[in-house]
């Protein structure tokens, strides 16, 4: 109960269809024109499926409520019938708009509109047709009961269908109408507003000339009725409709129209009014839905065309549609921006216009193969599908996909060519970047210069060169088994690389280049160079980058070796010639000095023979003069050079001193020494002042002196020592060698030139020493040493320092 | 001795000594040939004349005495040695193998003019001796098979009796092959036969001793 309350209707509402239900009632009354029967075309019926109809089902209740007291009412006002009576009949009349609700809610989409053809037809059969029989059996079998105006069940059931069914034709979509728009407001412009008063006027006018004469002309309504139907839909159908029953009804009441009549033809003409307005609703309503739905499907089409329109000029393709002949008749609006052009502008004179986009849109290089491509497909019906370059309206060239797909009809011929070009341009570019890139790294890898390892941080080798396989002697299979750096590390360097290697590539995403080793597959070691850096964004992976330095070790080592060895012989060479007896240099001036002198003396005895031939050959004479000359000089050049070498230079006096260069003469001796068995004492006094002295002339004298002590001891048998002292006599520094060999018999002459006790000796050495030693100011001279052999000392003057 | 007769070699790495050596031949009327190397002369294209070579001792490729081992054995011209520092062992074994003489520079030029033309006189006869014994080669070449196996028999000493006995052929055919050889070999007696068999050196395989004892 409190449900049923709750959902009572608005008070207004509920006035309104109370007051419209009695009002439709009084209509009925009005035009219940036959006699004795009281049962006429019964609006109410209309409004009350209608209302049931858009009310929602437990307000009902309180529908049949206003609707029991308007016909209570309306029973006490016009029909007068006993109150069950009356009861009876209006339980029909609720229990037909209840069903005929029912059926229609149940049957039709909510809200009902009645805006298609099924629609229409569904509401027509449910609520007009089968509806009323509820309504005419209950009313008709009370009529019989109650035995009021003298009717059968039979003869009152189909008066009270039809006028039900025209009630609920012509009322229900009026108030359909009425109930759905009664707060919208109309939204016609003023053409449809000029055109609705016409036709208004028009209808009323045909109303009123139709209605008023013989029966068929009433039907003369039906043009301006289905007009309004069609041009304003269910909303001019039902206004229509409503303005015909009204005329009608005036009309018949009147008596003007063909429906009233004499008593005795007023039943069927009643019947023949009903129809007709039952026609005309019908045929009203069902042009009317017609319309609607063909308007409907209008809009749908206008707007799914303005869609596809927006969606093929939105698609960020360029689309373009081809004759069958392939002539172009469409570019949707990226086309056209793409190459600035429309299909009008490639209408020129003299060529198609395939000729002239080919021309005119492609790149030079692609039309004769697009052009012959698009010809074959044209020819064969085989889609065309090609990558070429469009000009752009700026000039650049773009890379586009282009496909052409046909449209074929039932028969298999082509209707239409429909072709998209997609822009690739940044693809194409893309790929050939990548390729490019791709190409100069696989280069890279490939060369076989150095080798290169893809690895992950877990340490493992991903993938290598095989330039980086060959260094380290494993094979690919080893790899794909998981290799990793550590087994290839040697011990001293895994904690190296375990720690810090692995944190610098963590923290900085590189390793510097570095030396180190690897083991190969069979244990030995290879020298590398190896960096590495992390790929960018990806760190737990990058590459390293391995250079064999096995050749380059190699290298080195033999270079150094090669060094070691020059180094040794460069020493054996400077030893030799600092080593180089007097005797020798003696030997080599000799040889200088006999070459020009034996051409001296040979041109001499030319030049006496041309002289003292018959005649004397002058000429020769004195050419063999000239060289004589020449080769004189050059004898005295030799004698001037030997001198210059000798002679005291200032400039090559070094400050080295006196200790340093004895040990030095002492070292170049040393493996005479050792051959001889001799020992060579050093004795040097402590703070011995410098001496300037030229080193190589000093350290020739000591070595000359050192030589001949050890050659005068080598046939003398006993003590083999050669004593060597340094100290400081005077304002001079005196140095001593002495030997224990046969001593010197003749001191004064040993130091003549060519003066000679040895062997192979030329008697110079110690000529040479003594003119050295008197060229830096000093002395040499010869003691006799005690017991036996014999001192060589010589003195070297202490330096005076006149500047500091 | 004209300057057509004869060529003088001179090797020596030297060029004022080349020259002046080539000056005093000139002016002793004498055509030289100098060369600055060992290697030099031998590779030259040298005129088939008497000859003789001075060679100095100490050659920049390779020791005048060591040129002087290897070329030793072909028919070289007699070699006058020069030195700058001339020792006496080397000196000996320069003449012990065939050097003419041993000179040491600066040298007189009576000694070394005497030198050269002892040893252009030596190979000139060195030369004809050769050359006597080519003929005597072809003299010999055109003997019969039958007359060289008399030669050696009559050139021993044998008896033509004997000589016919061991040939197995008649006395009067031994004389007509022996008569064919003197003439053959243009000796004017046998004497000449015997010392041209001599020079020759065909070996005697018989004597009259060995048979008559």
């Amino acid at each position: 109960m409190m449900c049923v309350w709750s959902h009572r209707p608005r008070l207004l509402h509920l006035g309104l269809f109370t007051a419209a239900y009695i009002l439709g009632c009084g209509f009925a009354q009005s035009l219940a024109i036959v006699p004795g029967t009281g049962i006429s075309i019964w609006p109410p019926s209309g409004l009350f499926i209608a209302t049931l109809v858009l009310a929602r089902r437990p307000s009902w209740p309180w529908w049949m409520l206003a609707g029991c007291l308007a016909e209570m009412f309306s029973n006490f006002l016009w029909f007068h019938s006993p109150v069950p009576a009356a009861f009876l009949i209006y339980t029909g009349n609720a229990l037909e708009a209840a069903a005929g609700a029912w059926l229609v809610n149940g049957t039709l989409r909510r809200p009902v509109r009645l805006e298609t053809l099924g629609e229409v037809l569904a509401f027509i059969v449910l609520g007009a047709g089968i509806a009323p029989i509820v309504s005419a059996t209950v009313g008709s079998a009370t009529l019989a009961w109650f035995g009021m105006q003298a009717q059968t069940f039979t003869g009152a059931w189909p008066l009270w269908w039809i006028g039900d069914a025209t009630g609920v034709l012509i009322v229900a979509p009026l108030a359909l109408v009425v109930f759905q728009n009664w707060c919208g407001t109309a939204q016609l412009s003023t053409a449809r507003w000029i055109e609705a008063c016409v036709l208004g006027l028009i209808f009323l006018g045909v109303a009123a000339l139709s209605l008023s004469g013989y029966l068929p002309f009433a039907y003369i309504i039906m043009p301006p009725l289905l007009w309004a139907a069609v041009r304003f839909e269910f909303k001019g159908a039902a206004i229509a409709l409503t303005l015909l029953a009204l005329i009608t009804a005036v009309f018949t009441i009147s008596g003007a129209s063909q429906f009233a009549g004499d008593p005795e033809s007023q039943r069927d003409r009643q019947v023949m009014l009903q129809l007709f307005l039952a026609i005309s609703a019908f045929s009203a309503l069902i042009v009317a839905a017609i319309s609607r739905q063909h308007q409907l499907a209008l809009a749908t089409l206008r707007r799914s065309e303005r869609e596809l329109s927006l969606l093929v000029d939105a698609v960020p393709v360029a689309i373009a549609c081809l004759a069958p002949d392939g002539e172009p008749t469409f570019f949707n609006r990226r086309l056209i921006d793409l190459l600035g052009l429309n299909v009008t502008d490639l209408d020129k004179p003299g060529t198609s216009r395939r000729a002239a986009d080919i021309a005119s849109a492609l790149h030079p290089d692609d039309a004769a193969g697009f052009a012959e491509a698009l010809s074959h497909s044209l020819a064969t019906g085989e889609p065309f599908f090609r990558k070429h370059r469009l000009r752009c309206a700026n000039g650049e060239y773009r890379w586009v996909e282009g496909r052409i797909e046909p449209l074929l009809n039932q028969d298999g011929a082509v209707l239409q060519w429909y072709g998209v070009s997609i822009d690739i341009d940044d693809q194409m570019r893309l790929y050939s970047d990548v390729a490019e890139r791709e190409a100069k790294i696989r280069r890279l890898v490939d060369s076989d210069i150095i080798g290169i390892v893809i690895w992950d941080l877990d340490g493992r080798l991903l993938e290598a060169n095989d330039a980086f396989l060959r260094m380290v002697q494993y094979e690919r299979e080893d790899l794909q088994a998981g290799l990793r750096w550590f087994d290839m590390t040697p011990p001293e360097w895994q904690e190296v690389h375990t720690r810090n290697e692995a944190e610098e590539l963590r923290t900085t995403g590189k390793m510097q280049a570095r030396e180190k080793e690897f083991f190969r597959k069979n244990g030995s070691r290879v020298p590398v160079l190896i960096g590495a850096a992390c790929f960018e964004g990806q760190s737990r992976q990058g590459v390293a980058y391995i250079l064999d330095l096995t050749e380059r070790k190699r290298a080195e080592a033999a270079q150094m070796r090669a060094e070691e060895a020059l180094r040794r012989a460069q020493d054996k060479l400077a030893r030799a010639s600092q080593a180089a007896s007097l005797s020798e240099l003696t030997a080599s001036i000799a040889h200088e000095v006999n070459q020009p002198l034996a051409a001296i003396v040979a041109n001499s005895h030319a030049c006496g023979r041309w002289l003292s031939a018959e005649p004397p050959n002058v000429e020769r004479a004195k050419i063999t003069a000239g060289r004589i000359i020449r080769d004189a000089n050059s004898a005295a050049e030799v004698i001037s050079q030997i001198r210059a070498r000798f002679r005291q230079s200032v400039e090559a006096r070094t400050g080295t001193t006196l200790s340093s260069v004895i040990a030095e003469a002492r070292n170049l001796m040393a493996e005479e020494a050792a051959q001889h068995r001799i020992c060579i004492n050093i004795d040097i006094e402590n703070d011995l002042p410098l001496v300037a002295f030229d080193h190589d002339q000093i350290q020739q004298v000591l070595v000359n002196l050192i030589r001949n002590g050890m050659e005068a001891m080598a046939s003398a048998a006993g003590s083999r020592a050669l004593e060597v002292r340094v100290r400081r006599k005077g304002d001079a520094v005196q140095t001593e060698i002495s030997d224990c060999g046969r001593g010197v018999e003749t001191p004064d002459k040993i130091f003549e030139p060519f003066f000679t006790t040895k062997e192979h000796g030329r008697g110079m050495g110690l000529t040479i020493s003594r003119s050295i030693v008197e060229s830096h100011g000093g002395r040499l001279w010869a003691e006799k040493h005690e017991p036996y052999g014999a001192t060589f000392i010589f003195t070297l003057p202490v330096e005076v320092k006149t500047t500091s | 001795m004209t300057m057509d007769d004869h060529i003088v070699f001179i090797v020596d790495d030297d060029a004022r000594i080349r020259e002046a050596l080539s000056e005093l031949l000139a002016s002793h009327d004498m055509r030289a040939i100098a060369f600055g190397s060992a290697g030099d002369y031998i590779s030259a294209d040298k005129p088939d004349l008497p000859a003789c070579l001075v060679l100095d001792v100490e050659l920049p490729d390779i020791n005048g005495l060591d040129l002087q081992r290897q070329i030793a054995e072909g028919d070289h011209p007699p070699i006058v040695f020069l030195t700058g520092h001339g020792d006496i062992p080397s000196s000996v074994r320069a003449i012990k193998r065939g050097a003419v003489d041993f000179l040491t520079k600066p040298f007189s030029d009576t000694d070394l003019m005497t030198a050269i033309r002892t040893a252009i006189a030596q190979d000139q006869e060195k030369r004809s001796e050769r050359a006597e014994l080519r003929v005597l080669r072809l003299r010999y070449l055109g003997l019969t098979p039958r007359e060289r196996e008399v030669l050696p028999l009559v050139v021993s000493g044998l008896l033509n009796k004997q000589a016919a006995a061991e040939l197995g052929i008649s006395e009067v055919t031994l004389q007509i092959h022996r008569r064919n050889v003197m003439q053959k070999m243009a000796a004017a007696s046998l004497a000449d036969l015997v010392r041209i068999a001599e020079r020759l050196e065909i070996p005697i395989r018989h004597s009259r001793r060995a048979e008559g004892s």
